[in-house]
C-alpha cells in the first residue's frame, strides 16, 4: 500500500506544477473567454448578458472578415517565401561548406532580435519619402520614382517581407536539425550508385525529412497565422486596413491603439472574436494535419 | 566536449537565476516606495515622521521639467509633510489608468484631458472637488465650468488651466516660392495652393500638404475638427441642435482632401506617417502646410529646430466664410483627484498649489499651453516662443460643449472617410452608414444610462457656450 | 513506383550523356550561383542590422530626414544617452531576471512532467497529454491577458515581475513535447539500475537522468530564453502601471517617444544594438552543440 501511495505522491509532485500552471493560466483564461463572449462587457462595471448578440455582430462585422482575408494573404505569403528559402539554405548548409558556420550564424541573427524593436527600424527603412530602400533603388536606377512601400498597394508585401526576414533563420535551423538526423550512409550508398545531387535530394533527403518537415510546417503555419507584433509597429494595420490581421484586430478591440481619444475596451465582443479566430486557426491546422498525414509515414 | 559546454552554460543560467531571485526582491521593494525610474522624481526630504505619499500621474511630456521643478518646490515647502511623486506615463495612458484602478495601484492625482474625463468619471475613478472649492476659486474658474467636460451631474471634478488651439501650419518660404501671397481661407483655395506648391516643388521633393494618416483619427481630429467648427459645425460629427450624429458636413470636407490626394499634392507615404516624422519633414522644408495643435511652436523650438519661416493661421473653412468659432480643445480640465486615494485632503492641497496664479501664469508664459482662465490671461505675458503668435486665443476661438463619446460597431468615422479618400466609394452611402452606426451606438449608450444627450435647437455655433 | 523508377532511369541516361560535354563548367556555374544566392541572402539579412548600427550612430535629425547610408559624424554619445534615458541598467536587469527565471522554471516544470509521462502510467495520462497538445494549437490572442491579469491581481503578483514570469512558464507545452522526445532516447535500464542501487525516484531524476538530458535542456532552454527575452506584448500590458518594471523590449519601443514627445529613433537603435548582445552571446555559447542537438527535439 505504501508503495502505491508513494508512487502517486511522486507522480503528483512531478506533475502538479505543470497542471496547476496550465489550469490557472492556460485553461482558466479560455473558460473566462467562453463565458464573456455571451456578455456585453467594457472591462469595468457590470457585464450584461446578451446571448448570441456578439456572434450576430461578428457575422456582419466586415472589418473582421476583411482581417481574416488579410491573415490568409499574410500567412500564405510568409509561408510561400519562408519555407522554400529556409529549406534551400538548410540543404546547402548541411553540406560541407567553407564558411558554413559563419553563414549559419548570420542567417540566424534576425531571430535573436525583438520583433517589436526591429520593426521600428523597418519602418524607417521602408519609408517612401526618406527610406533607405527607395534611395538605394533609385541610386541603382532600378526605379525612377520612390515606391510607396507602406502605401495601400504595397504595405502587405512589405510586412510579409519583414516577417520572412525574421523567420527564415529559425526554420532553416529546424530543417537543418532534421537533415542532420538523416544517416550519412544512405547518401554514401546512393553516391556509389551514381546518383547526382539533385536526385539524392529528391529520393533521400525529401522523404527522410518528411516527418520533421511536417512538424516544422505545422509550427510555421500556426506562427504565421498568429503573428501580429511587427504589423502593429510598422503599420498599425493600415493604411485603410490593408494589413489588418485577425489577431491585431482583436488586440485593438482590447487595447485601442489610438492615444488621443479613449475608446472603450470591448471585452465581450473581443471574446467572441478571440473564439472565432481560434476556431479558424484550429480548422486550418486540422486541415493541414489531415492533408499532410502521409508525410509522417517514412518508408 | 559539447555536453560540457551546455552543462556549463545551463548551470550558469540556473546559478544566475537563483542569485537573481534574492536580488530582485529587495530592489523591487525599494523601487516601489521610492520609484526613481524613468520619468519619475522623488525627493523625499522628510525626516519628521511619516510623510504623506502622493502619486501624480500624467502623460504630458513637453512640460516635464517645469512640473518636476514645481513638485520639488512643493515637496520642500509644504507644511503638511506631503511628498508628491511624479510619474510620466508614455502612450497608453488611459489604459494604464484603467489597469491601475482595476489592480489597486491607482494614483492620487491624475492629469485629466477633456477627452478622457467623462470616461474616468463614468468608471468611478474620480472624486468631486466641490467640497474643497474656495469662494476665490469659484469666481476664478466659475465661467469655465462646463457640463460633461469638468462638471458631471452637477458635481465638479476638475478645473481649467490651458487649452489647445488648432491652426493651419504653413511654410512661408514655400508659399512665396509658389507665388502664393496668403494662406488659404477656403478649402478650395487650400486644394489649389497645395497643387501649385507641388507643381513647383515636386522636383525637390516638396509637396503641398501632409497629415499623420498612420492613425486617421488623430489626423482628422487635428484638422477636419477645426475646419468644421470654424465653418459652423461640431468637429466630431455631432449635431448639437438635434442631439444626433450627422456626418454630412464631414463628408463635404473630405471631398477636398480627396481632391488633394487625387492631385498628388499630399506627401507620398503620408498614409503611414506618424506626427513626428511629419514634423521632421516640415522642419526640413518638404511640406507646404498641415493642420495641428498649438503644441507645434514648442516642438520646433526644442525637438526639430528649423531655419524655415513658418506660421500658424486660422484653418480654412468650407466656403471661406467664418460662420462658427474655432474650437479650443483639451480645455476645461487639468488635474483631478482619485476616488480611491487615501489622502484626498493632501491631494487637494497639492492641486490647490498647482492651480495657483503664479504656476498657471508661468505655464502660459513658457508656452506649455495657452491659458484660458480669464484672470490669468489678464496678468500673463505672451509666451516667449517663436511662432506662438498665430496660435493665441483670439476673437474666433471658443470652447464648445462636449460631444458624446461613443464606440460604434465597425470602423470609426476617420477610418471610413480615410478609406473613401484613398480608395474611393460612394460618399452618400458611407455617410448614411456612419450616421446609422453612430446613432445606434448613441441610443444604446443612452439606454444603458452611460450618456445623457439634450438636443439644443437654439445652438449657435458662433457663440457655442451660450445656453 | 514505376514512374519513379522510370524517371530515375531517364535521369541517369541524361546525365551520363551530358557529363563529358559540360560537367565541369556546369559545376562551376552551379557553385557560383549557389554562392551568389548565399551571399545575397546574407546581405539582405544583415542589411537591416547594419542600418540599425549606422542609425545608432546618427543624430536624431539625420535619422528623421533620412537618405544617408552612413552617419555624417559618428555619434557614440547616443549609446550613453540611450543607457541613461532608457534606464537601461534597470531594464536589462528586468529582462535578464524574467528570461532567466522563465528559462529555469520552464525547464524544471516541463522536464519533471515529461519524465513522469514518459516513464510511468497513471490515470488521466492521455488527457494530460491531449491538453498539453491543444495548448500548443489553441490561440485566442490577446483576450487571455485580462483574466491572467485579474488572477495576478488576486494573488498580489501584479506589482512584481513574477506575474509575467509565471504566465510565460505556464506556456511550456512545446518544451514539454521537446523534452519528452529526449527522454525517450534515454534507456529505461538506467533508471532501473539506479533504483536497484537504492536511489529514490526524485533522486534518480535529478542526479542520474537530468544530467543526461543536458543537450535537450540546452536547446529547449535557449528557445525559452529567446522567447522570454523578446516577448513584448505581455510585459507591455503588465508593466503599464509600473514603468520601473519594464523589460528591455518595452523600454526600447517606448524610447521612440522621448522625454519631450519627439521620436528618438537614433537612441532606440543604439539601445537595440546593446540589447542584442546578451542574446548573441547566448547563441555563440550554445552554437557549437546547438545544431546537432536540435534534431531530436524536432522529431519528438
Amino acid at each position: 500500500m505504501s508503495f502505491k501511495w508513494k508512487r502517486l505522491g511522486e507522480n503528483s509532485l512531478f506533475l502538479l506544477p505543470s497542471i496547476i500552471l496550465t489550469a490557472a493560466l492556460g485553461i482558466y483564461p479560455l473558460l473566462w473567454m467562453l463565458r464573456y463572449m455571451f456578455y456585453d462587457y467594457a472591462g469595468y462595471g457590470e457585464a450584461l448578458f446578451v446571448g448570441l448578440d456578439n456572434f450576430s455582430r461578428l457575422m456582419r462585422d466586415g472589418l473582421f472578415w476583411e482581417s481574416v482575408g488579410n491573415t490568409f494573404v499574410f500567412a500564405g505569403g510568409k509561408l510561400l517565401l519562408t519555407l522554400p528559402l529556409s529549406l534551400l539554405l538548410a540543404v546547402i548548409l548541411n553540406g560541407k561548406l567553407r564558411g558554413g558556420k559563419l553563414l549559419r550564424g548570420i542567417y540566424f541573427m534576425p531571430t535573436v532580435i525583438s520583433t517589436a524593436v526591429i520593426s521600428v527600424v523597418f519602418y524607417t527603412i521602408f519609408n517612401s519619402y526618406n527610406g533607405m530602400v527607395n534611395s538605394l533603388l533609385m541610386k541603382l536606377h532600378l526605379v525612377s520614382q520612390p515606391i510607396d512601400w507602406l502605401g495601400p498597394k504595397h504595405a502587405m508585401l512589405t510586412v510579409i517581407l519583414v516577417a520572412v526576414w525574421g523567420a527564415v533563420g529559425n526554420y532553416m535551423l529546424l530543417f537543418l536539425a532534421g537533415l542532420q538526423s538523416i544517416p550519412q550512409d544512405l547518401y554514401e550508398s546512393a553516391a556509389i550508385d551514381g546518383a547526382n545531387a539533385g536526385r539524392r535530394f529528391l529520393h533521400i533527403t525529401l522523404p527522410m525529412l518528411a516527418p520533421v518537415a511536417q512538424m516544422v510546417m505545422m509550427l510555421a503555419i500556426i506562427a504565421s497565422l498568429k503573428g501580429y507584433e511587427s504589423i502593429m509597429v510598422i503599420t498599425e494595420g493600415g493604411p485603410i486596413g490593408k494589413t489588418e490581421v485577425m489577431y491585431l484586430y482583436l488586440y485593438k478591440l482590447l487595447f485601442p491603439v489610438s492615444t488621443g481619444s479613449p475608446v472603450a475596451q470591448q471585452i465581450g465582443y473581443g471574446s467572441a472574436v478571440g473564439f472565432a479566430s481560434a476556431v479558424i486557426v484550429g480548422a486550418i491546422t486540422g486541415l493541414y494535419f489531415f492533408l499532410s498525414r502521409k508525410m509522417n509515414k517514412v518508408y | 566536449m559539447r555536453k560540457k559546454w551546455l552543462g556549463l552554460s545551463l548551470s550558469l543560467m540556473l546559478a544566475a537565476g537563483i542569485a537573481g531571485c534574492g536580488g530582485n526582491d529587495s530592489s523591487d521593494k525599494s523601487s516601489t516606495t521610492n520609484g526613481k525610474s524613468d520619468g519619475s522624481v522623488a525627493a523625499p526630504s522628510a525626516d519628521k515622521g511619516q510623510p504623506v505619499q502622493l502619486k501624480y500621474w500624467t502623460d504630458d511630456r513637453h512640460d516635464q521639467e517645469y512640473i518636476k521643478e514645481l513638485i520639488n518646490k512643493f515637496n520642500d515647502t509644504n507644511g503638511d509633510n506631503i511628498q508628491v511623486e511624479l510619474t510620466v506615463m508614455s502612450e497608453n495612458y488611459t489604459q494604464s489608468v484603467d489597469i491601475a484602478f482595476s489592480s489597486n495601484q491607482a494614483p492620487d492625482v491624475l492629469r485629466l484631458k477633456s477627452a478622457n474625463t467623462s470616461e474616468f468619471v463614468k468608471k468611478g475613478y474620480l472624486t468631486p472637488i466641490d467640497g474643497y472649492l474656495t469662494n476665490d476659486m469659484k469666481t476664478k474658474f466659475g465661467s469655465l465650468l462646463i457640463d460633461n467636460v469638468n462638471r458631471f451631474e452637477g458635481k465638479v471634478y476638475s478645473l481649467a488651466n490651458t487649452g489647445l488651439t488648432m491652426r493651419l501650419v504653413y511654410n512661408k518660404d514655400i508659399f512665396a516660392k509658389a507665388g502664393i501671397e496668403n494662406p488659404p481661407v477656403s478649402l478650395q483655395e487650400m486644394v489649389d495652393d497645395a497643387k501649385k506648391i507641388t507643381e513647383v516643388g515636386k522636383s525637390e521633393g516638396i509637396y503641398g500638404f501632409a497629415l499623420n494618416f498612420k492613425n486617421p483619427k488623430q489626423a482628422f481630429d487635428r484638422s477636419i475638427r477645426e475646419i468644421l467648427s470654424l465653418s459652423g459645425y461640431q468637429g466630431l460629427g455631432f449635431d448639437m441642435k438635434t442631439g444626433q450624429f450627422d456626418f454630412a458636413p464631414y463628408s463635404q470636407v473630405i471631398e477636398y482632401f480627396k481632391q488633394m490626394h487625387k492631385d498628388g499634392s499630399i506627401l507620398p507615404g503620408a498614409e503611414t506617417l506618424d506626427i513626428d516624422p511629419l514634423r521632421a519633414q516640415f522642419a526640413a522644408g518638404k511640406i507646404g502646410m498641415y493642420l495641428s495643435f498649438s503644441t507645434e511652436p514648442g516642438v520646433y523650438k526644442d525637438q526639430f529646430p528649423t531655419d524655415i519661416k513658418w506660421a500658424g493661421t486660422l484653418a480654412p473653412t468650407l466656403d471661406g466664410q467664418i460662420k462658427g468659432t474655432s474650437e479650443i480643445v483639451s480645455a476645461g480640465t487639468w488635474l483631478g483627484i482619485s476616488a480611491k486615494s487615501m489622502h484626498q485632503e493632501a491631494a487637494w492641497k497639492f492641486m490647490q498649489y498647482m492651480y495657483g496664479d503664479d504656476v498657471l501664469k508661468t505655464y502660459h508664459e513658457k508656452g506649455f499651453g495657452i491659458a484660458i482662465v480669464p484672470s490669468i490671461l489678464e496678468q500673463a505675458k505672451n509666451p516667449e516662443i517663436g511662432g506662438m503668435e498665430g496660435f493665441l486665443v483670439g476673437e474666433h476661438d471658443s470652447l464648445w460643449p462636449a460631444s458624446p463619446n461613443v464606440t460604434p460597431e465597425g470602423s470609426n468615422y476617420a477610418d471610413a472617410f480615410f478609406k473613401y479618400m484613398i480608395a474611393g466609394g460612394d460618399s452618400k452611402t458611407i455617410t448614411a452608414d456612419l450616421n446609422a452606426r453612430y446613432n445606434a451606438a448613441l441610443s444604446k449608450a443612452v439606454e444603458k444610462g452611460e450618456i445623457t444627450v439634450t438636443p439644443n435647437p437654439g445652438f449657435d455655433s458662433s457663440k457655442p457656450q451660450d445656453k | 513506383m514505376n514512374e519513379q523508377a522510370l524517371s530515375q532511369q531517364s535521369g541517369r541516361n541524361r546525365k551520363s550523356r551530358a557529363r563529358p560535354v559540360s560537367g565541369r563548367a556546369g559545376r562551376i556555374v552551379g557553385r557560383t550561383l549557389m554562392w551568389l544566392f548565399l551571399l545575397a541572402t546574407a546581405i539582405l539579412t544583415l542589411f537591416p542590422l547594419m542600418m540599425t548600427l549606422s542609425g545608432s550612430l546618427k543624430t536624431g535629425a539625420e535619422m528623421m530626414t533620412g537618405g544617408s547610408l552612413l552617419p555624417a559624424k559618428l555619434q557614440f554619445g547616443n549609446y550613453g544617452e540611450a543607457w541613461k534615458q532608457a534606464n537601461f541598467a534597470r531594464y536589462t536587469w528586468n529582462s535578464a531576471f524574467v528570461s532567466i527565471m522563465v528559462t529555469a522554471g520552464t525547464l524544471l516544470v516541463a522536464s519533471m512532467a515529461a519524465y513522469v509521462v514518459d516513464r510511468r502510467d497513471f490515470p488521466g495520462k492521455s488527457l494530460y497529454v491531449a491538453v498539453q497538445a491543444s495548448m500548443m494549437f489553441i490561440s485566442v490572442g490577446a483576450i487571455v491577458l485580462r483574466p491572467q491579469f485579474d488572477l495576478m491581481v488576486a494573488l498580489h503578483l501584479n506589482t512584481t515581475l513574477w506575474g509575467v514570469i509565471l504566465i510565460l512558464i505556464s506556456a511550456h507545452s512545446s518544451t514539454f513535447f521537446m523534452l519528452q522526445g529526449f527522454f525517450k532516447a534515454i534507456p529505461r535500464e538506467l533508471d532501473e539500475a539506479a533504483m536497484v542501487d537504492g536511489s529514490g525516484f526524485i533522486r534518480t531524476f535529478f542526479r542520474i537522468i537530468l544530467p543526461l538530458l543536458t543537450p535537450g535542456l540546452g536547446v529547449a532552454g535557449l528557445f525559452a530564453f529567446r522567447h522570454a527575452w523578446n516577448e513584448y506584448i505581455l510585459p507591455l500590458v503588465f508593466t503599464m502601471t509600473n514603468p520601473q518594471l519594464q523589460t528591455l523590449t518595452v523600454g526600447l519601443a517606448n524610447l521612440r517617444y522621448g522625454s519631450s514627445a519627439a521620436m528618438q529613433i537614433h537612441l532606440m537603435m543604439a539601445g537595440a544594438c546593446m540589447s542584442i548582445l546578451p542574446m548573441l552571446l547566448a547563441y555563440i555559447v550554445a552554437n557549437k552543440t546547438f545544431i546537432q542537438v536540435t534534431a531530436g527535439s524536432v522529431k519528438g
